[in-house]
C-alpha cells in the first residue's frame, strides 16, 4: 500500500475496498494449434504498476492486448473496473513498442488524436495536449513531424497521447524497446516521475529484468509453453524511486532473483538443438 | 561547393537543346518539305495560329477534353479504390476485370467505344477517362491494402469509428500512392486525349495534327506536336509536385 499518493478521488466500490482495476481469472490464449498462455490469474489494484516480463514468444503483448480490447481472451475472464472487456475501452490507453504514431501528423496532432476520438471540444483537446507535451518535456515540438524527431521523442510523443485521455489504466507494450540504451534510462526514470505526478493502474510488459524491477510494484514471470503465471515477485523497494533506486542492495537482490527465475530457462533455451 | 556542378548541369542542358533545334533546322534544309520542316518553318507556322487564335482555340478544347477526363478519373479510381481495398468481397469479384482492363491497350477499345457511342464529347471524354483511371485505381489499391496495421491498431486502442479510421488513417495512408497514380494517369491521359482526337471526332490539337498531316503542312503538324510535347513535360513536372507534396512523411519507419 502506498500512503503517500493523495489525488483527486478514485471511485471505491460500495463496500468501501477498492474494487481491482483489472481482474483476470483463468485467461487463455490460442491460435489455432498454438497455445499461448494457459490459466492466467491476475488481479492489479488502483494504482499499482505490475510488470510483467518472460521470455521472447511467451505472450506477453498478447496479454496486454487483451486488456486493452485488442484482441478476445479464448478461454477465461477479464474484467476492467469490474465490466467484461469486449473491446477497447474508456479509461484504458496504451503505448505501443512501435509508438504507432501517425507520421502525416504533427507531434501536436498525434497528442490529440485519443482526445479527438472521445469526441472532446477542440479548445478542451488544445489545453490537454499543450500540458501533456509539457508533462512529457516536448516543448518545443509540437510542429515537427514524427520522422524529423528522434526515437526518444518519439516515444514521449507516444507517451503524452496515451497520458492526454487521463487514462486509469495505462497500458506498456516494451515502451522503450525501440529506443537506444542512454535513451531508455532516461526515458525510464521520467515515467516514474511522471507517474508519481500522475499515478495510474499500469501493466508494463518488458524484456528488461532492470525495467521491470524499477518499475513494477509486483512482477509476473511468465513460462512455460503455453506458458502460465509461474511466479509472482513483490517488489518492497520505497517510492518514489529514482536513479538511486539502483544503488539499493534490495535492488541487486530482486534482481538477481528475477534473473536466476528467468535465466534457467532462457540457457536451457540457448542450448536446445534447433529443429 | 555545390554551385560549379549546378552550373555545369545547366550549361549541359543549355547546349544539348541548341544542339538539338541546330540538328532539327539542318534536317530540314536537306528533307523534303512532306516528312520533315526545318525548326525555322515550323516556329513561323507556330506564329502564325498563335496569331490567328486557331492555336488557343483548339488548345482550349483539348484541355477541357482532357481535364474533364482526368477529373472524373481521379474522382472515381481513388475512392473506388479504397473500398476494393476495404471491402474484401468487392474486390476478390473486382480484381479481374481491373487487372484485364489495366492490361488492355486502350487504344483497342476506341473502334468499340465509337460504334456504340457514337461522335461529340463523352466518347472521347470516356477515353481519356479509361486511359487515365487505371493507374490511380491500381496504386489507391495496392496503397490502402499496403496500411500498416499497426496504425490500424493504434486506432483501434483509442476507439476510432470506422468512418473516422478513413478519416484518420486509410486517406492519409492512402494519399502519397493515389498521387503516384495521378501523376501516371496525366501522362496516360495525354495518350488518351490525342488518340481521341484522332479516332473519334476530330478536334484540339489531334486534329491540328492531323490536318497538317494530310495537307503536307508539316511544319504545322511539328508545331502543334511541339505543343503537346511542351505540354506533357509541363504536366509531369507538376505530376511529380504533387507526389512530392502528399509522400513527404514516406521516407518514416518506425
Amino acid at each position: 500500500m502506498r500512503a503517500t499518493i493523495e489525488t483527486e478521488g478514485e471511485p471505491v466500490t460500495a463496500s468501501g475496498a477498492a474494487q481491482p482495476r483489472i481482474r483476470i481469472s483463468r485467461a487463455g490464449m490460442r491460435y489455432d494449434a498454438i497455445e499461448v498462455f494457459r490459466d492466467v490469474d491476475l488481479e492489479v489494484g488502483d494504482r499499482e504498476v505490475v510488470a510483467i516480463i518472460g521470455p521472447s514468444g511467451c505472450g506477453k503483448t498478447t496479454l496486454l492486448r487483451c486488456i486493452d480490447g485488442l484482441l478476445p481472451l479464448t478461454a477465461g475472464e477479464l474484467r476492467v473496473e469490474g465490466e467484461p472487456v469486449r473491446g477497447p475501452r474508456e479509461g484504458v490507453a496504451m503505448v505501443f513498442q512501435h509508438f504507432g504514431l501517425f507520421p502525416w501528423k504533427t507531434v501536436a496532432q498525434n497528442v490529440a488524436y485519443g482526445l479527438k476520438m472521445a469526441g472532446q471540444r477542440p479548445d478542451a483537446i488544445a489545453a490537454k495536449v499543450a500540458q501533456c507535451i509539457k508533462l512529457v518535456g516536448l516543448a518545443g515540438f509540437e510542429h515537427y513531424y514524427p520522422h524529423q524527431v528522434s526515437g526518444g521523442m518519439q516515444q514521449r510523443c507516444g507517451l503524452a497521447r496515451a497520458l492526454a485521455v487521463e487514462p486509469r489504466v495505462l497500458l506498456m507494450d516494451e515502451p522503450f524497446g525501440a529506443v537506444d540504451a542512454q535513451t531508455r534510462e532516461i526515458l525510464q526514470f521520467e515515467l516514474l516521475k511522471i507517474w508519481e505526478m500522475r499515478p495510474t493502474t499500469m501493466v508494463f510488459v518488458t524484456h528488461s529484468i532492470d525495467e521491470a524491477v524499477l518499475m513494477g510494484d509486483r512482477i509476473v514471470v511468465l513460462k512455460g509453453r503455453p506458458s502460465g503465471v509461474h511466479e509472482m515477485v513483490e517488489v518492497d523497494l520505497p517510492r518514489p524511486r529514482s536513479r538511486a533506486t539502483l544503488t539499493l542492495p534490495r535492488f541487486a537482490q530482486l534482481r538477481e532473483h528475477v534473473w536466476s527465475t528467468l535465466m534457467a530457462d532462457a540457457i536451457a533455451a540457448e542450448h536446445e538443438v534447433r529443429q | 561547393m555545390n554551385q560549379a556542378p549546378a552550373r555545369f548541369r545547366r550549361v549541359t542542358i543549355a547546349a544539348s537543346l541548341v544542339l538539338g533545334a541546330i540538328i532539327w533546322q539542318v534536317a530540314g534544309w536537306y528533307t523534303s518539305n512532306a516528312f520533315w520542316a526545318p525548326l525555322s518553318a515550323t516556329l513561323a507556322s507556330l506564329a502564325e495560329v498563335v496569331r490567328t487564335g486557331v492555336l488557343l482555340r483548339q488548345a482550349v478544347s483539348s484541355f477541357e477534353l482532357y481535364l474533364a477526363g482526368l477529373v472524373v478519373a481521379v474522382a472515381v479510381g481513388a475512392p473506388l479504390g479504397l473500398l476494393l481495398a476495404r471491402v474484401r468481397w468487392l474486390r476478390v469479384a473486382l480484381e479481374d476485370y481491373i487487372l484485364m482492363l489495366y492490361a488492355t491497350p486502350m487504344v483497342a477499345l476506341i473502334p468499340f467505344i465509337l460504334s456504340i457511342m457514337g461522335f461529340g464529347f463523352a466518347p472521347k471524354m470516356l477515353v481519356v477517362f479509361l486511359f487515365a483511371v487505371f493507374p490511380v485505381l491500381y496504386n489507391t489499391i495496392e496503397g490502402a491494402r499496403s496500411v500498416r496495421p499497426e496504425l490500424v491498431e493504434v486506432a483501434k486502442s483509442f476507439r476510432s469509428g470506422e468512418w473516422r479510421l478513413w478519416c484518420d488513417v486509410l486517406i492519409p495512408y492512402t494519399l502519397p500512392f493515389t498521387m503516384t497514380g495521378v501523376r501516371q494517369a496525366i501522362a496516360r491521359g495525354l495518350v488518351g486525349m490525342v488518340a481521341a482526337e484522332f479516332f473519334l471526332s476530330p478536334s484540339g490539337l489531334g486534329q491540328m495534327i492531323m490536318m497538317g498531316s494530310q495537307n503536307f503542312d508539316t511544319a504545322g503538324m511539328l508545331a502543334a506536336i511541339l505543343i503537346i510535347v511542351l505540354r506533357g513535360v509541363g504536366r509531369m513536372d507538376l505530376g511529380r509536385h504533387l507526389e512530392g507534396r502528399f509522400a513527404r512523411w514516406r521516407s518514416y519507419s518506425p
